[in-house]
């Protein structure tokens, strides 16, 4: 791991690569660093379009010649916008490396946004929208993103109905040429590659794309809003979710909070799945989850139930949150790093994995970091630790969003939150 | 008993009939192990429909040697990303684990394979697969493949889902769940597979000592091959918003040498950069439509389907029938075939780099071919698929045929309007 690159390039691309000859694909993820919260607010949904848009035309090319281009070399590729990067990945044969990222130049540089595409996009987000309505799982996360985040970092990438209508063709363009830099991306390599080769693949391709100055690298303020709510639907299930404000990747007590969450829901062992299903039977999906967008953090908590097992559900999900700082046992503790720690070697066997994770470091630490990096500050965890996590990051503050046929009992709520302000 | 090694593969049978299927990985630091049972929702009779699934849930409860929680831990202790599941021919348990970890891994599944079912945890597993029956009736796609199931086998045992009924997996009885599992868990029906960095001996030796004592049953696996049903069949559930549509077309098994055919084909009209994704989802008619091959050791079906707005069914079904009828009355184009051979490439490259990706290959190759497959193997399979092998595939296996349609949905389409 002594072998891995970071060099910003004079074109602006803050570059990381983990060379790794013995592997016979290459993997790539170029994060552009504009995604939802850089939106106006009246035009939700904007950067999406852009991602479905923009490898739809070239000066060059049509869109189809270019899916064809890429398809003659092999690639598997794709893109994603989230709430603060629009990412495009690929991973292909190693000769195929330089082709690829020249594509990848081709789309990002000279699209054209074609008005066809431009109208086919706005027509399928409108149906993915619809399409949220149908996954209980999803409508869940988004109802509870945007009580967890606010109003600026709680968006949804998709947008909503009434934004989508307002958004025209002139304004991809417009975010494009004002947000697609080379001093707003940040590019990840993995794979049997020479670094300085990829440096200079990419140098060329992107050598003058806009400005080359850093850029985009500002965190997004958090509104988190304590409370319950509930949203009607007619489900067989109900979904509950369940958040509270943690820290952020790069904060000093993260590895303490992957550790706590690794003995709550690291294993089937995990104190959530034996206590809620094993023991109880209450639930098949039951979970906890952080999310960390820049600068920040937030704790979850989600399970599906039937109707009459949910106020249940919902009390024992929070008696184990409140246990732990009372009776974490050192074998939980060991299980729950040794399970991030072995994560590191079985995920690492895939190119792909070890590609996200370099681009991760990229995007929270500004720089690769090694395993054994990782791997030091997890197994430094201790009890004690762990216990002053508890006690200065308390769930003291709780949001929690139910979707189904019927909201939490008031005295499930109250049960759950006997010293604190109970969600409104 | 029977040791055979080939390139990176070691095949072996143990005195009790278990095959033991190896696959050394030199390079990589993980590896990873499984266990193959030959039994389904297929092998299943109707009363007992979802007795398989139910069956795999109870196996992490509890052995003569582990309570289901020393079984959880001894996972967690490992780090194991491990889980299992069932499908209508197969039940597949799983560990993936730092290679130093595999002795170890190989032990607890074999274990578990041993389960003396517990009667005490019966009923509270019980309360879990329901959840996940319910959990299922919220999903849209998921209740609209098991219906196009239901209506396409009909009368056969690949008709009913895996996951069971309420009425059929609630009054499941134990002691039905034990004969059942005395029958299938039965070394003479099962297989160990395992891939990564790891000494096939010291695997042998694994597989002797924890597997070796196993009872043999002597089940059959012989299995009758369903009837495909067409026709038009409609699920209306008015709380979705979205509408289904499927066509279905028989088509070849897996063990069919034009199997590797059959998926290029599949590809071409509904993969990535397809005929269905220009004609169909960048026409804005739906945002997902696609092509998929659903195959079994002696069936199988070429799916075309697409999620869209309900008012957009008739759209979605007209565009694809066009696409479908254009497939089988004209040759693809080179190119098409050509970009289809290219991405396959780079999609064996990567399979072939994680022991948990290979373990699926490796089940496949020896359910429906008899042995792993060298990379050289598979792509030589790909290579000989040509615009004329498409061509014949569709001249006996036609999609532009009336086939069967399903529609699932809010609206009672086409029947209804």
């Amino acid at each position: 791991m002594s072998d891995l690159v970071h060099e910003n390039l004079p074109c602006g691309i803050e570059l990381g690569v983990a060379p790794l000859p013995q592997r016979h694909v290459v993997s790539f993820q170029i994060r552009v660093l504009t995604g939802a919260c850089a939106e106006p607010a009246d035009k939700l949904g904007l950067v999406r379009l852009i991602g479905e848009t923009i490898d739809k035309g070239t000066q060059q090319r049509t869109g189809r010649q270019l899916s064809d281009a890429f398809d003659a070399i092999g690639a598997s590729h794709g893109g994603a916008t989230g709430r603060e990067t629009a990412t495009f990945g690929c991973t292909v044969l190693p000769e195929h490396f330089a082709k690829a990222v020249a594509l990848h130049a081709e789309f990002m540089r000279t699209p054209t946004f074609p008005g066809n595409a431009f109208t086919a996009s706005v027509q399928l987000a409108r149906q993915e929208l619809l399409a949220l309505q149908d996954d209980a799982h999803g409508l869940a996360d988004k109802l509870i993103g945007l009580k967890a985040y606010g109003p600026l970092l709680g968006r949804h990438p998709l947008g909503e109905p009434e934004t989508l209508d307002r958004i025209i063709r002139d304004d991809l363009e417009d975010h494009w040429r004002s947000h697609f830099h080379a001093g707003r991306m940040m590019v990840a390599v993995a794979g049997a590659v020479d670094p300085k080769r990829v440096a200079e693949v990419l140098q060329e391709q992107f050598d003058g794309f806009g400005s080359p100055y850093r850029d985009g690298r500002a965190t997004f303020p958090v509104e988190f809003s304590a409370g319950a709510s509930h949203h009607h639907k007619e489900l067989e299930q109900e979904q509950i979710g369940i958040c509270w404000p943690g820290v952020g990747a790069t904060h000093e007590d993260f590895p303490i909070q992957q550790v706590i969450l690794g003995v709550l829901s690291g294993g089937m062992s995990g104190r959530l799945f034996t206590e809620v299903r094993e023991k109880q039977g209450l639930v098949y999906w039951v979970n906890a989850w952080q999310e960390t967008p820049r600068g920040t953090g937030m704790i979850f908590l989600g399970a599906s139930t039937t109707p009459d097992r949910c106020d249940r559900t919902y009390a024992t999900l929070l008696r184990e949150v409140d246990r732990l700082a009372n009776d974490i046992q050192q074998d939980e503790l060991d299980r729950a790093i040794t399970g991030i720690v072995a994560a590191l070697e079985t995920r690492g066997d895939s190119t792909r994995a070890r590609c996200a994770e370099l681009a991760n470091d990229l995007f929270f630490f500004g720089r690769p970091r090694s395993d054994e990096e990782r791997v030091a500050k997890v197994q430094a965890v201790t009890i004690e630790d762990a216990c002053r996590y508890l006690t200065t990051y308390p769930r003291d503050r709780l949001c929690v969003v139910t979707l189904g046929p019927r909201p939490l009992a008031d005295s499930a709520i109250e049960d759950a939150h006997p010293n604190d302000s109970a969600p409104a | 008993m029977q040791k055979v090694t080939d390139g990176p593969y070691t095949l072996h049978t143990l005195d009790n009939g278990l095959r033991v299927v190896i696959e050394r990985m030199p390079h990589v630091r993980s590896a990873a192990a499984g266990f193959l049972v030959r039994t389904g929702a297929r092998d299943e009779t109707p009363p007992l429909a979802g007795v398989s699934h139910f069956l795999e849930h109870m196996m992490f409860k509890g052995t003569a040697r582990r309570t289901w929680r020393d079984i959880t831990v001894d996972f967690d202790c490992m780090g194991s990303a491990y889980n299992a599941y069932t499908s209508e021919d197969r039940t597949i348990y799983y560990g993936w684990v730092r290679k130093a970890d595999i002795g170890k891994q190989i032990e607890l599944l074999a274990d578990m394979m041993r389960s003396t079912l517990p009667a005490s945890e019966f009923e509270t597993e019980k309360k879990v697969v329901l959840e996940e029956i319910a959990m299922a009736k919220d999903n849209l796609e998921h209740r609209a493949f098991d219906f196009l199931q239901e209506k396409v086998f009909a009368g056969h045992p690949l008709a009913w889902p895996v996951l069971g009924y309420e009425d059929t997996v609630g009054p499941l009885a134990r002691d039905q769940m034990g004969e059942y599992f005395e029958q299938r868990y039965a070394p003479d029906n099962m297989m160990l597979i395992v891939a990564g960095n790891v000494n096939p001996k010291e695997i042998i030796g694994f597989a002797e000592k924890h597997c070796g004592s196993w009872a043999v049953s002597g089940i059959s696996a012989k299995q009758v091959p369903p009837d495909i049903h067409g026709g038009t069949d409609v699920l209306t559930v008015e709380r979705f918003k979205q509408q289904i549509v499927v066509l279905t077309f028989p088509s070849i098994s897996a063990c069919d040498k034009r199997a590797e055919t059959a998926g290029a084909a599949a590809t071409i009209l509904g993969g990535d950069n397809s005929r269905f994704f220009w004609s169909i989802v960048q026409k804005g008619v739906a945002p997902r439509a696609g092509a998929y091959h659903l195959e079994y050791t002696d069936c199988g079906l070429m799916m075309l389907y697409g999620i869209c707005q309900p008012e957009n069914a008739e759209q979605l079904l007209e565009a694809m029938r066009v696409e479908a009828n254009r497939i089988c009355t004209e040759r693809v184009q080179e190119h098409e075939v050509e970009r289809v051979r290219n991405k396959r490439r780079t999609s064996l490259a990567i399979e072939s780099e994680a022991p948990y990706y290979r373990l699926a290959q490796l089940i496949d190759d020896m359910e429906y071919r008899g042995a792993p497959r060298t990379v050289e193997q598979m792509l030589a399979e790909v290579d000989a698929v040509t615009a004329d092998t498409i061509y014949d595939y569709f001249q006996e296996y036609p999609v532009n045929a009336d086939g069967h349609l399903a529609s699932a949905g809010p609206r009672r389409w086409p029947e209804g309007d």
